[in-house]
């Protein structure tokens, strides 16, 4: 009872803080707060096949790359597309490339799927930047409009403001970020976590393994796509080495894995570190990729399961003590 | 000969000049994969290292010669102390925590090779003595093509040796196939795992090493390396080793001819080439089921 009780008041406080934002820090960090954001949505989204299929995607970024290219792409060339629209036509895009891709990635587990999603991360990439017609190539698409939030009738709320858009796509997130969660409580998402647990004990059981994994994957790609379309929309830019190359594959790995890759939050908390820990580093040095590499492979070589994970074996080593039940 | 057919055979030794640098890193990929399980991203990472080092070391003696010696046994030294500090620290979190922790290491060894040589394309100067072009039956030649695929085929034709011919080969074909087996029967597996890890990384320093000259030298170089070595194990199958040679043979014409006919196209058609292998055969073209 007591617990439900924090549980709640953390929540309101968390709610409170997020609302109060734009009149507490200036423009910088609430762009900052937006990109942490989106990247905790993108690397959730990973952590769903990572931590609860138990397949690593390499080529994350094809589908956060291709949810923002698809919006980039609509309110470019469509005259007048709405915001909600837009973000949809994102989430859309990268659903059905994971669709399309996952008659093949349901056929293999372990590395192979990795280098599989590697490859076709790859093929998209490249595809990407030689199609300089459609994608705009290294260059990538830029000055496209930001429509307002339309409610036909009813409001009209111009998204250049900063103040707005960042309500905008907190929410956007924030409800996402609600989906992916109680997916995960649902039996559907159970049946994904036996999958990773015991294959073959399910498919025993008379579950259609490769249907459920089409589908997690499917839900993954969307979600991700949707990431990417509000990346767009903050960015007003859209490149192949912004948003499809390898790093962008490897940035919620490493967010992942830092935050605790077999808990929902664990992956929030990685984005959350991260992106303080880019702000500090900047000031100091340029060597950002140096210090990130070097906590990725010390969280990989002596944390493996994240702060999350820390923090679980410190609450069990100090509170858990004597009292043992 | 007419001149068209002139071109041709230009391209086909430029194809196999890359195909055969391509098989000298996938090949040690491949047996790695195959032996501990492990897939290697930071593998062309190490020949992009091996290539600062031989910059590095033509800079200090002016000796091409004892550059391309020496780089890629320094490469060779960082795999196995790799392999030893890192890799088998993590062996016991299993296959993903080890291809994890090579992510890591790619990432550490792009931003050491920027920190100490900065971002820019380094040149490496070869000697009068392969520089130049060739002439064989009225056609000529690039001399350090031939080179490349000399040296390819001189290191190859010992690994061979080796691999097929001696004990420790023996050993390691067996390891590959069944490395608990090979433990219990009381071969060190993880001194071998080490050796052929250490191998390894030095077949694809020698690469990165002789590609210097050719590629020159710059960050993106694993990148590019790496990828296409990666599409050759990927399409020859896991583990394969005379899969990987065909396939690189292969891609090395196919991305030689691609730039001369579809230049736009070219790397595309690569991956289109491993999708579509892969639609028909996830394992690849030679590699066992799982």
């Amino acid at each position: 009872m007591r617990n439900k009780l924090y549980k709640w008041i953390l929540w309101g406080v968390v709610v409170i803080l997020v609302a109060i934002l734009p009149r507490l820090v200036n423009f910088y960090y609430l762009n900052f707060f937006i990109a942490f954001a989106i990247f905790s949505l993108y690397a959730v989204t990973l952590n769903l096949l990572l931590g609860y299929m138990g397949v690593l995607s390499f080529g994350h970024a094809m589908f956060f790359g291709t949810g923002a290219y698809a919006t980039a792409l609509a309110l470019t060339h469509i005259q007048g597309f709405p915001l909600l629209p837009a973000v949809l036509v994102g989430g859309l895009a990268g659903g059905l490339l994971a669709l399309m891709l996952s008659p093949l990635l349901v056929r293999v587990s372990g590395t192979a799927f990795a280098m599989l999603t590697l490859a076709f991360g790859q093929l998209i990439f490249v595809a990407a930047l030689k199609y300089r017609e459609v994608t705009g190539g290294e260059d990538g698409i830029g000055g496209y409009p930001i429509p307002p939030l339309n409610l036909p009738g009813v409001l009209s709320i111009d998204m250049t403001d900063k103040i707005n858009f960042y309500y905008f796509a907190i929410a956007v997130v924030a409800i996402c970020l609600y989906i992916l969660w109680f997916y995960t409580k649902t039996p559907f998402g159970s049946l994904v976590v036996g999958i990773r647990d015991n294959a073959m004990r399910m498919d025993y059981l008379g579950f259609n393994l490769p249907q459920t994994k089409a589908i997690n994957l499917t839900v993954c790609g969307a979600f991700a796509g949707i990431a990417g379309a509000v990346h767009a929309l903050l960015m007003k830019l859209v490149s192949t080495v912004g948003v499809l190359d390898i790093h962008t594959s490897f940035r919620p790995i490493v967010m992942a894995y830092v935050g605790g890759v077999g808990s929902f939050f664990g992956p929030i908390i990685g984005s959350g570190v991260l992106h303080i820990l880019e702000d500090v580093v900047i000031r100091f040095t340029e060597r950002i990729g140096l210090v990130n590499g070097a906590i990725f492979v010390l969280v990989v070589l002596f944390a493996p399961m994240g702060l999350v994970g820390l923090f679980r074996a410190a609450k069990e080593k100090w509170f858990h003590k004597g009292n043992a039940s | 000969m007419s001149p068209t057919a002139v071109l041709y055979v230009a391209q086909a030794i430029h194809g196999l000049a890359y195909g055969m640098l391509l098989f000298l890193v996938a090949s040690g990929l491949t047996l790695i994969f195959g032996m501990m399980g492990i897939l290697n991203i930071a593998h062309a990472s190490f020949a992009m290292l091996a290539a600062y080092f031989c910059f590095q070391v033509l800079q200090m003696t002016g000796n091409f010669w004892a550059a391309l010696l020496i780089a890629p046994v320094f490469a060779g030294i960082c795999g196995v102390v790799t392999e030893r500090f890192l890799l088998r620290t993590v062996h016991k979190h299993g296959h993903l925590a080890e291809l994890l922790i090579t992510v890591g290491i790619m990432a550490l060894i792009l931003e050491i090779v920027k920190l100490f040589w900065g971002t820019e394309s380094l040149v490496v100067k070869i000697p009068p003595s392969l520089s130049g072009l060739l002439n064989i039956a009225g056609l000529t030649y690039p001399v350090y093509r031939l080179f490349i695929i000399g040296v390819s085929i001189v290191i190859l034709g010992l690994m061979a040796l080796i691999l097929y011919k001696t004990r420790l080969g023996k050993i390691v074909q067996a390891a590959v196939s069944d490395a608990d087996m090979v433990s219990a029967l009381g071969i060190n597996t993880p001194l071998v795992f080490m050796l052929v890890f250490g191998i390894g990384i030095w077949l694809a320093g020698v690469a990165g090493a002789v590609a210097g000259p050719l590629l020159t030298v710059f960050p993106g170089m694993a990148d590019q390396l790496g990828m296409d070595a990666f599409v050759v194990v990927v399409v020859g199958g896991f583990g394969s080793l005379l899969g990987a040679f065909i396939v690189a043979l292969f891609l090395g014409e196919l991305n030689a001819y691609g730039i001369q006919f579809i230049p736009r196209l070219a790397p595309v058609l690569m991956f289109a080439f491993m999708a579509l292998v892969l639609a028909f055969k996830p394992m690849g073209l030679f590699g066992e089921r799982e």
